[in-house]
């Protein structure tokens, strides 16, 4: 086997094991604040390592530059969406966006 | 069957327990599981690219991560509204 083929396969056993990470935690989370920790890391990680086996395997091609371009718009976009439903989900459990009284430690 | 095309039928495999959140959860944990099955579909849809060797197949998974995100925005927008 290549040595690219090897250094593709490892990067995508390495992103399904990320976004098998991210399925666990999402399940163990207890509140949808803690789900959402997941899904944000879903859309970081694994995004980028599939496009780095994408590169590795087709260089500069066409398809390579899809992947990376993908990736980047699953990293933006995906923060975007993690920080308004964050936004959301406080509102929704605490009414208001700002730290209550009793959430601040003081020294 | 190659190694891209097995990702991608991993990542599949992936997204039933995240229907299952969707289908049982609250709604807000319903939103995030939906969050993390577009992530997931996308990242289907660039793998099965690759695996068929179709690199037209590639726009569908960039249409794909534009559209989720406007579909996250518009959910988030409707429960948001119920504040």
């Amino acid at each position: 086997m290549a040595s690219n083929d090897l250094a593709a396969d490892v990067l995508l056993v390495l992103a399904v094991v990320g976004e098998a990470m991210c399925v666990l935690g999402l399940l163990a989370g207890r509140s949808a604040i803690d789900k959402l920790h997941y899904a944000g890391a879903a859309s970081t990680v694994p995004p980028c390592l599939v496009a780095a086996a994408l590169v590795v395997k087709e260089r500069g091609s066409q398809p390579a530059i899809n992947a990376i371009v993908v990736a980047v718009l699953v990293l933006v976009l995906g923060s975007v969406v993690n920080h308004m439903t964050a936004r959301v989900a406080r509102r929704r459990s605490v009414g208001q966006l700002t730290a209550r009284e009793s959430e601040i430690r003081r020294p | 069957m190659n190694a891209w095309l097995a990702a991608a039928a991993a990542l599949l495999v992936f997204i039933v327990p995240c229907g299952a959140i969707v289908v049982r959860g609250t709604r807000m944990e319903a939103l995030v599981a939906l969050e993390l099955v577009t992530t997931l579909s996308t990242l289907v849809l660039v793998l099965l690219a690759e695996g068929f060797h179709r690199s037209s197949y590639m726009g569908v998974a960039l249409v794909a991560a534009g559209a989720s995100f406007v579909g996250n925005l518009i959910y988030l927008r409707f429960v948001e509204r119920e504040l």
